[in-house]
C-alpha cells in the first residue's frame, strides 16, 4: 500500500515537473496596444512553435484581437492584459487587427524558420 | 466606424437570431407559447451586461485565459440543453393553422411537457444572448469614450440589429412555409448546425486557451471563400464558417450535429416506446 503510494507521488510530481517544463518551453511575445496601434505591429516567431502572445492593451478602452488567418478572436478589456496562444504554424504571414479600431489597428506576425 | 459598427453588431444578432428563430418555429409546431421571447431576451440583455461589467476579471482567470474558458463553458451549456430539448420536445405537434386549443384529452400532460420545454429554451436562448451581448455592450461601452465615434457606431449598430432581425423574420418564415412535413426535420438541419457551430467555437476557445492541443488544419479555403468577405461573415454567423479549421473543430461540429440527431431518435424511441401496448403503463385512474 504504502508502495503504491509512494509510486502515485512520484508519477504526480514528474507530471508537474513534465508540465512545467512544457510551461516553460513556450517562448512569450508581448504586444501593447496604445492609441488603438499595436506595438511592435510585426512581431517574427519561430515556424512550428506554440507561441504565447501577451497584449497589453494600455488605452483605457477596450479592444478585440482578432486575426482570420491565426483564427483567434478576444476582447481585451482597457487598461488590462490578455493571453493568445498562436501555433504552431508554418513560414507565412498572418495578419491580425483589432476588431473594435481596424482603421488603426493593424498588426502581422511573420513565421519564420528558425 | 459606421461599417466595421454594421458588420460587428450583425454578425451577433444573426447568429441568435437563426436560434431564436428555429425554437420559435419549434414553439409553434409544438404549442409552446412563445412568451418566452421576452423572458429570455430580458435574461439574456441582464447576463450579458454583467458579464460585460466583469469581463475584465474573468479575463485574468486561469492565468489570462478566463474569458475562453468561460466561453467554452457557456458554449457548452447550451449544447447540453439543447441536446435536452430535442430529447423531450412535446409529443403532439401541430400543423399551420391549429393551435393546442383544438388539443383532445391530453391537454394537460402536455402543458407539463410544455413546461419543461419552455424552461430548456430559456436557458439556451439567455444563455447564448449573455454570451452575444456582452461583445455587444464592451464594445459600445468601448465606443462612449469617443464622442465623436457615438452617433456612426450606435446607427451602424441600430441597422445591424435591423438587418439581424429581418434575417430572423425570414428564416422564421422560410421554414414555416416549407411543405408542412418538411418543418420539423428543417427545423432539427439548422438546430444541429447551430449545435456543431457551437461545438467547433467551444474547442477552438480552448485551443486558444492552450487547454487543449493543436490539432492539423483540415482545409484552406481562405482563396476560394475568405471569412472577411460579405458571404464569408454571413455563413460564419450562420453555420460557423471558418477558412482553415482544425481537425478537432471538425470533429467537434459533428459530434455537435450528431447530439441533435441522437437526441431526436432518442425522443421517438421513447414516444414509440409509449404507443407501444406492452409497455405502456396503464393509469387506471384517467
Amino acid at each position: 500500500m504504502k508502495n503504491k503510494l509512494w509510486k502515485l507521488k512520484t508519477a504526480a510530481l514528474s507530471l508537474v515537473l513534465w508540465g512545467s517544463q512544457v510551461v516553460a518551453a513556450t517562448p512569450v511575445v508581448e504586444i501593447k496596444i496604445q492609441d488603438h496601434l499595436f506595438f511592435p505591429a510585426v512581431i517574427e516567431i519561430p515556424a512550428n512553435t506554440k507561441v504565447k502572445l501577451l497584449i497589453n492593451n494600455l488605452d483605457p478602452t477596450a479592444e478585440e484581437f482578432e486575426s482570420y488567418e491565426l483564427n483567434r478572436e478576444k476582447v481585451i478589456s482597457g487598461n488590462r492584459k490578455a493571453v493568445v496562444f498562436v501555433g504552431p504554424l508554418p513560414p507565412g504571414e498572418y495578419p491580425f487587427f483589432g476588431e473594435f479600431y481596424p482603421k488603426t489597428a493593424q498588426g502581422k506576425v511573420v513565421v519564420v524558420n528558425p | 466606424m459606421f461599417l466595421n459598427s454594421v458588420i460587428l453588431i450583425l454578425q451577433e444578432i444573426l447568429e441568435a437570431a437563426l436560434l431564436i428563430s428555429v425554437l420559435l418555429v419549434f414553439s409553434k409546431r409544438y404549442g409552446i407559447k412563445p412568451h418566452w421571447l421576452f423572458v429570455a431576451i430580458s435574461l439574456g440583455a441582464i447576463g450579458a451586461l454583467f458579464f460585460a461589467i466583469n469581463m475584465a476579471d474573468i479575463s485574468e482567470w486561469f492565468d489570462y485565459v478566463g474569458q475562453e474558458v468561460v466561453n467554452a463553458l457557456i458554449q457548452f451549456s447550451i449544447l447540453f440543453f439543447l441536446g435536452i430539448f430535442t430529447a423531450f420536445l412535446p409529443k403532439n405537434s401541430f400543423l399551420p393553422g391549429e393551435s393546442p386549443d383544438t388539443l383532445n384529452k391530453e391537454s394537460t400532460r402536455h402543458h407539463q411537457k410544455n413546461g419543461w420545454s419552455i424552461v430548456w429554451i430559456l436557458l439556451i436562448v439567455s444563455l447564448a444572448l449573455t454570451r452575444e451581448g456582452s461583445e455587444v455592450f464592451i464594445y459600445i461601452g468601448g465606443v462612449i469614450g469617443h464622442p465623436s465615434h457615438i452617433q456612426p457606431t450606435l446607427t451602424g449598430a441600430g441597422i445591424g440589429v435591423g438587418i439581424g432581425l429581418s434575417a430572423g423574420v425570414l428564416i422564421y418564415y422560410g421554414l414555416l412555409g416549407l411543405p408542412a412535413k418538411w418543418i420539423a426535420p428543417g427545423g432539427l438541419v439548422l438546430l444541429a448546425l447551430v449545435a456543431g457551430n457551437m461545438a467547433s467555437q467551444a474547442t477552438l476557445l480552448l485551443t486558444q486557451a492552450d487547454w487543449l492541443p493543436y490539432s492539423t488544419i483540415l482545409w484552406d479555403s481562405s482563396e476560394l471563400l475568405p471569412e472577411n468577405s460579405i458571404l464569408g461573415h454571413l455563413l460564419y454567423a450562420l453555420v460557423g464558417y471558418e477558412a482553415t479549421p482544425s481537425l478537432f473543430q471538425g470533429i467537434s461540429y459533428i459530434c455537435g450535429m450528431l447530439l441533435i440527431f441522437l437526441c431526436n431518435l432518442l425522443r421517438t424511441t421513447l414516444l414509440t416506446q409509449h404507443k407501444n401496448p406492452k409497455t405502456f403503463k396503464i393509469n387506471t385512474h384517467s
